[in-house]
Protein backbone atom coordinates (compact mmCIF):
# COMPACT_ATOMS: atom_id res chain seq x y z
CA UNK A 1 0.00 0.00 0.00
CA UNK A 2 1.61 3.57 -1.08
CA UNK A 3 0.52 6.83 1.02
CA UNK A 4 -1.77 7.78 -1.67
CA UNK A 5 -3.50 4.75 -1.10
CA UNK A 6 -3.00 5.74 2.22
CA UNK A 7 -4.69 9.12 1.90
CA UNK A 8 -7.50 8.14 -0.68
CA UNK A 9 -9.09 5.97 2.01
CA UNK A 10 -8.52 8.73 4.49
CA UNK A 11 -10.19 11.10 2.01
CA UNK A 12 -13.60 10.53 4.17
CA UNK A 13 -12.53 11.26 7.57
CA UNK A 14 -10.50 14.56 6.27
CA UNK A 15 -13.29 15.43 4.57
CA UNK A 16 -14.04 19.83 5.68
CA UNK A 17 -17.03 19.02 4.46
CA UNK A 18 -18.28 16.10 6.43
CA UNK A 19 -16.68 17.46 9.93
CA UNK A 20 -19.31 20.86 8.94
CA UNK A 21 -21.76 18.78 8.11
CA UNK A 22 -22.05 16.50 11.17
CA UNK A 23 -21.30 19.86 13.46
CA UNK A 24 -24.46 21.30 11.17
CA UNK A 25 -26.56 18.18 11.78
CA UNK A 26 -25.81 17.73 15.91
CA UNK A 27 -27.01 21.84 16.42
CA UNK A 28 -29.78 21.36 13.94
CA UNK A 29 -30.81 18.34 16.09
CA UNK A 30 -30.82 19.97 18.91
CA UNK A 31 -32.18 23.42 18.04
CA UNK A 32 -35.45 21.61 16.55
CA UNK A 33 -36.20 19.37 19.07
CA UNK A 34 -35.95 22.12 21.55
CA UNK A 35 -38.21 24.38 19.54
CA UNK A 36 -40.75 21.54 19.26
CA UNK A 37 -40.00 20.48 22.76
CA UNK A 38 -40.79 24.29 23.89
CA UNK A 39 -44.16 24.66 21.37
CA UNK A 40 -45.09 21.57 23.11
CA UNK A 41 -44.69 22.74 26.88
CA UNK A 42 -46.44 25.94 26.16
CA UNK A 43 -49.37 24.40 24.32
CA UNK A 44 -52.01 23.84 26.66
CA UNK A 45 -54.75 21.11 26.14
CA UNK A 46 -53.32 18.94 23.26
CA UNK A 47 -54.54 16.31 22.31
CA UNK A 48 -52.99 12.68 22.70
CA UNK A 49 -52.58 12.32 19.27
CA UNK A 50 -50.77 15.86 18.69
CA UNK A 51 -48.57 15.04 21.98
CA UNK A 52 -47.38 12.09 20.40
CA UNK A 53 -46.55 14.16 17.20
CA UNK A 54 -44.45 15.96 19.43
CA UNK A 55 -42.73 13.61 21.14
CA UNK A 56 -42.01 11.79 17.95
CA UNK A 57 -40.35 14.96 16.11
CA UNK A 58 -38.50 16.02 19.64
CA UNK A 59 -37.19 12.38 19.23
CA UNK A 60 -36.07 12.43 15.60
CA UNK A 61 -34.63 15.52 16.46
CA UNK A 62 -32.44 14.33 19.17
CA UNK A 63 -31.77 11.39 17.34
CA UNK A 64 -29.49 13.45 14.45
CA UNK A 65 -28.22 14.76 17.46
CA UNK A 66 -26.82 12.15 18.84
CA UNK A 67 -25.87 10.50 15.26
CA UNK A 68 -23.61 13.83 14.52
CA UNK A 69 -22.49 13.70 17.90
CA UNK A 70 -21.16 9.88 17.76
CA UNK A 71 -19.72 11.25 14.15
CA UNK A 72 -17.73 14.15 15.76
CA UNK A 73 -15.79 11.99 18.33
CA UNK A 74 -15.73 8.33 16.29
CA UNK A 75 -15.37 9.07 13.03
CA UNK A 76 -14.09 12.90 11.94
CA UNK A 77 -12.43 14.72 14.15
CA UNK A 78 -12.37 18.13 14.50
CA UNK A 79 -9.27 20.18 13.70
CA UNK A 80 -8.22 23.60 15.61
CA UNK A 81 -9.66 25.47 12.35
CA UNK A 82 -12.97 22.84 12.56
CA UNK A 83 -13.36 23.95 15.80
CA UNK A 84 -13.45 27.82 15.14
CA UNK A 85 -16.19 26.89 12.19
CA UNK A 86 -17.98 24.57 14.87
CA UNK A 87 -17.89 27.43 17.34
CA UNK A 88 -19.75 30.10 15.00
CA UNK A 89 -22.19 27.07 14.07
CA UNK A 90 -22.82 27.25 17.90
CA UNK A 91 -23.53 30.61 18.22
CA UNK A 92 -25.56 30.37 14.84
CA UNK A 93 -27.63 27.43 16.59
CA UNK A 94 -28.31 29.30 19.66
CA UNK A 95 -29.52 32.73 18.16
CA UNK A 96 -32.15 30.79 15.96
CA UNK A 97 -32.91 28.87 18.95
CA UNK A 98 -33.39 32.52 21.02
CA UNK A 99 -34.86 33.77 18.58
CA UNK A 100 -37.58 30.73 17.70
CA UNK A 101 -38.04 30.63 21.46
CA UNK A 102 -39.17 34.43 21.93
CA UNK A 103 -41.88 34.40 19.47
CA UNK A 104 -43.18 31.11 20.94
CA UNK A 105 -43.34 32.98 24.06
CA UNK A 106 -43.90 36.22 22.51
CA UNK A 107 -47.04 34.39 20.83
CA UNK A 108 -48.35 33.01 24.32
CA UNK A 109 -47.73 36.48 26.18
CA UNK A 110 -45.71 34.87 28.94
CA UNK A 111 -41.97 34.49 29.58
CA UNK A 112 -41.35 31.92 31.69
CA UNK A 113 -38.00 32.57 34.06
CA UNK A 114 -36.68 28.70 33.70
CA UNK A 115 -36.57 29.33 29.53
CA UNK A 116 -34.66 32.45 30.41
CA UNK A 117 -32.32 30.85 32.42
CA UNK A 118 -31.97 28.09 29.51
CA UNK A 119 -31.62 30.45 27.02
CA UNK A 120 -28.78 32.34 28.82
CA UNK A 121 -26.74 29.31 29.51
CA UNK A 122 -26.63 28.17 26.45
CA UNK A 123 -25.84 31.40 25.41
CA UNK A 124 -22.74 31.10 27.85
CA UNK A 125 -22.10 27.93 26.88
CA UNK A 126 -21.62 29.03 23.16
CA UNK A 127 -19.29 32.07 24.02
CA UNK A 128 -17.29 30.18 26.07
CA UNK A 129 -17.08 27.57 23.60
CA UNK A 130 -16.00 29.80 20.41
CA UNK A 131 -13.56 31.58 22.54
CA UNK A 132 -12.18 28.05 24.04
CA UNK A 133 -11.71 27.17 20.23
CA UNK A 134 -10.24 30.71 18.98
CA UNK A 135 -7.78 30.58 21.91
CA UNK A 136 -6.23 26.69 20.93
CA UNK A 137 -6.16 27.95 17.34
CA UNK A 138 -4.18 30.88 17.87
CA UNK A 139 -1.79 28.72 20.37
CA UNK A 140 -1.33 26.52 17.87
CA UNK A 141 -1.06 29.45 15.05
CA UNK A 142 1.96 31.06 17.34
CA UNK A 143 3.67 27.72 17.47
CA UNK A 144 3.44 27.05 13.65
CA UNK A 145 4.91 30.42 13.45
CA UNK A 146 7.69 29.54 16.00
CA UNK A 147 8.32 26.50 14.28
CA UNK A 148 8.13 28.06 10.52
CA UNK A 149 11.25 30.54 11.72
CA UNK A 150 13.33 28.04 13.07
CA UNK A 151 13.38 25.60 10.07
CA UNK B 1 10.40 20.30 7.67
CA UNK B 2 10.52 19.14 11.69
CA UNK B 3 8.12 16.53 12.75
CA UNK B 4 6.57 18.43 15.30
CA UNK B 5 6.34 21.54 12.47
CA UNK B 6 4.02 18.92 10.71
CA UNK B 7 1.66 17.45 13.19
CA UNK B 8 1.30 21.50 14.50
CA UNK B 9 -0.46 21.89 10.92
CA UNK B 10 -2.30 19.13 11.22
CA UNK B 11 -3.51 20.19 14.46
CA UNK B 12 -4.85 23.38 12.98
CA UNK B 13 -6.06 21.05 10.25
CA UNK B 14 -4.21 21.83 7.18
CA UNK B 15 -4.97 19.03 4.23
CA UNK B 16 -1.45 19.48 2.92
CA UNK B 17 0.29 18.71 5.85
CA UNK B 18 -1.64 15.80 7.01
CA UNK B 19 -0.70 14.11 2.83
CA UNK B 20 3.14 15.10 4.01
CA UNK B 21 2.92 12.95 7.54
CA UNK B 22 1.39 10.22 5.93
CA UNK B 23 3.89 10.01 3.39
CA UNK B 24 7.07 10.87 5.73
CA UNK B 25 5.92 8.10 8.26
CA UNK B 26 4.02 5.62 6.06
CA UNK B 27 7.05 3.78 5.60
CA UNK B 28 8.21 3.37 9.06
CA UNK B 29 4.38 1.97 10.25
CA UNK B 30 4.38 -0.38 7.19
CA UNK B 31 7.76 -1.84 8.54
CA UNK B 32 7.02 -1.76 11.86
CA UNK B 33 3.63 -3.45 11.18
CA UNK B 34 4.82 -5.52 8.61
CA UNK B 35 7.63 -7.35 11.08
CA UNK B 36 5.68 -7.39 14.03
CA UNK B 37 2.58 -9.58 12.46
CA UNK B 38 5.39 -11.64 10.12
CA UNK B 39 3.78 -10.05 6.83
CA UNK B 40 2.16 -6.80 5.51
CA UNK B 41 -0.86 -6.06 6.70
CA UNK B 42 -2.99 -3.73 4.76
CA UNK B 43 -6.10 -3.33 6.72
CA UNK B 44 -3.81 -2.86 10.41
CA UNK B 45 -2.24 -0.25 8.77
CA UNK B 46 -4.72 1.48 7.85
CA UNK B 47 -6.19 1.41 11.22
CA UNK B 48 -3.17 2.53 12.70
CA UNK B 49 -3.56 5.78 10.09
CA UNK B 50 -7.38 6.03 10.84
CA UNK B 51 -6.41 6.02 14.43
CA UNK B 52 -3.78 8.62 14.11
CA UNK B 53 -6.12 11.05 12.62
CA UNK B 54 -8.62 10.52 15.33
CA UNK B 55 -6.29 11.02 17.96
CA UNK B 56 -3.76 14.05 16.57
CA UNK B 57 -6.15 16.96 17.78
CA UNK B 58 -5.80 14.93 21.14
CA UNK B 59 -1.81 15.18 21.04
CA UNK B 60 -0.65 17.42 23.41
CA UNK B 61 3.15 17.20 22.84
CA UNK B 62 3.51 17.38 19.26
CA UNK B 63 7.12 17.33 19.89
CA UNK B 64 6.40 13.67 20.74
CA UNK B 65 5.12 12.52 17.53
CA UNK B 66 7.16 9.04 16.83
CA UNK B 67 6.63 7.58 20.40
CA UNK B 68 2.73 8.38 20.22
CA UNK B 69 2.96 6.99 16.03
CA UNK B 70 4.43 3.74 17.63
CA UNK B 71 2.36 3.47 20.51
CA UNK B 72 -0.73 3.71 18.56
CA UNK B 73 0.46 1.54 15.85
CA UNK B 74 1.85 -1.23 18.92
CA UNK B 75 -2.10 -1.21 20.14
CA UNK B 76 -3.22 -2.26 16.56
CA UNK B 77 -0.67 -4.85 16.18
CA UNK B 78 -1.86 -6.20 19.80
CA UNK B 79 -5.45 -6.50 19.34
CA UNK B 80 -3.83 -9.13 16.39
CA UNK B 81 -1.01 -10.24 18.58
CA UNK B 82 -3.17 -10.84 21.80
CA UNK B 83 -1.77 -14.55 22.22
CA UNK B 84 1.47 -13.32 22.00
CA UNK B 85 1.35 -10.74 23.98
CA UNK B 86 -0.66 -12.89 26.54
CA UNK B 87 2.29 -15.35 27.65
CA UNK B 88 4.03 -14.84 30.68
CA UNK B 89 7.10 -12.86 30.33
CA UNK B 90 10.10 -14.69 31.08
CA UNK B 91 12.33 -13.50 34.07
CA UNK B 92 13.80 -10.06 33.21
CA UNK B 93 17.84 -10.10 33.84
CA UNK B 94 20.00 -7.36 34.23
CA UNK B 95 22.46 -8.44 31.24
CA UNK B 96 23.68 -11.48 29.29
CA UNK B 97 27.13 -12.82 28.72
CA UNK B 98 28.53 -12.09 25.29
CA UNK B 99 26.04 -9.27 25.12
CA UNK B 100 28.84 -7.07 23.58
CA UNK B 101 29.41 -9.54 20.96
CA UNK B 102 25.69 -9.74 19.91
CA UNK B 103 25.73 -6.04 19.81
CA UNK B 104 28.09 -6.22 17.43
CA UNK B 105 26.01 -9.18 15.05
CA UNK B 106 23.03 -6.90 15.22
CA UNK B 107 23.79 -4.60 12.18
CA UNK B 108 19.90 -3.78 9.90
CA UNK B 109 20.42 -6.62 7.59
CA UNK B 110 20.95 -9.29 9.48
CA UNK B 111 18.48 -7.87 12.03
CA UNK B 112 15.68 -7.92 9.86
CA UNK B 113 16.40 -11.59 8.64
CA UNK B 114 16.11 -13.63 12.23
CA UNK B 115 13.47 -11.07 13.73
CA UNK B 116 10.69 -13.17 12.81
CA UNK B 117 11.53 -15.77 14.95
CA UNK B 118 11.40 -14.06 17.89
CA UNK B 119 8.90 -13.69 20.60
CA UNK B 120 6.84 -10.62 20.36
CA UNK B 121 8.27 -8.36 23.08
CA UNK B 122 11.46 -8.61 22.08
CA UNK B 123 11.03 -8.18 18.53
CA UNK B 124 9.33 -5.44 18.95
CA UNK B 125 12.42 -3.61 20.89
CA UNK B 126 14.41 -4.52 18.73
CA UNK B 127 13.10 -3.04 16.14
CA UNK B 128 12.11 0.33 18.18
CA UNK B 129 15.69 0.58 19.43
CA UNK B 130 17.41 -0.31 15.98
CA UNK B 131 15.58 -0.16 12.89
CA UNK B 132 13.43 2.50 14.15
CA UNK B 133 16.74 4.63 16.29
CA UNK B 134 14.34 5.21 19.45
CA UNK B 135 15.70 6.18 22.10
CA UNK B 136 15.52 4.33 25.29
CA UNK B 137 12.56 6.24 26.78
CA UNK B 138 10.42 6.66 23.86
CA UNK B 139 10.90 2.65 23.95
CA UNK B 140 9.29 2.45 27.32
CA UNK B 141 6.46 4.82 26.37
CA UNK B 142 5.89 3.00 23.63
CA UNK B 143 6.01 -0.33 24.96
CA UNK B 144 4.53 0.95 28.50
CA UNK B 145 6.81 -0.20 30.99
CA UNK B 146 9.63 0.65 33.02
CA UNK B 147 13.04 2.03 31.18
CA UNK B 148 15.09 -1.26 32.95
CA UNK B 149 12.07 -3.50 31.52
CA UNK B 150 13.30 -2.48 27.77
CA UNK B 151 16.85 -2.70 28.62
CA UNK B 152 16.18 -6.29 29.99
CA UNK B 153 14.30 -7.13 27.01
CA UNK B 154 17.07 -5.39 24.75
CA UNK B 155 19.44 -7.80 26.56
CA UNK B 156 17.55 -10.96 26.40
CA UNK B 157 16.59 -10.07 22.98
CA UNK B 158 20.05 -9.87 21.65
CA UNK B 159 21.12 -13.31 23.04
CA UNK B 160 18.18 -14.91 21.44
CA UNK B 161 18.48 -13.18 18.03
CA UNK B 162 22.40 -14.23 18.69
CA UNK B 163 21.33 -17.54 19.17
CA UNK B 164 18.87 -17.32 16.29
CA UNK B 165 21.96 -15.82 13.91
CA UNK B 166 24.01 -18.82 14.97
CA UNK B 167 21.39 -21.21 14.09
CA UNK B 168 21.13 -19.63 10.67
CA UNK B 169 24.40 -20.24 10.44
CA UNK B 170 25.52 -16.28 10.34
CA UNK B 171 28.83 -16.34 12.11
CA UNK B 172 29.50 -13.29 15.00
Amino acid sequence: MTPEDVLERLDAPLSLRRRVGYVTLTLTGLAGSGLVGLLWLTEPGLPPRTEVAFAVLVAIGLCWAVFGGWALTRRAPLYAQDRVVAGWLGLGAWLLFTAGALVITTLRHRLEPALVVVVLTLGVLAVVNLRHARRARSALLRRKARLSRLS
Amino acid sequence: MSDELLVVRCQLGEREAFAELVRTWHGAVERYVGRMLAGPDDDVVQEVWLAVFKGLPGLRQPDRFAPWLFTVARRAVMNRLRDAYARPEPELVDDVPGGDEAEAVVDRETLGVALAALPAREREVLMLFYLEDLPLDACAQICAVPVGTVKSRLNRARGLLRDELVRKGYEG
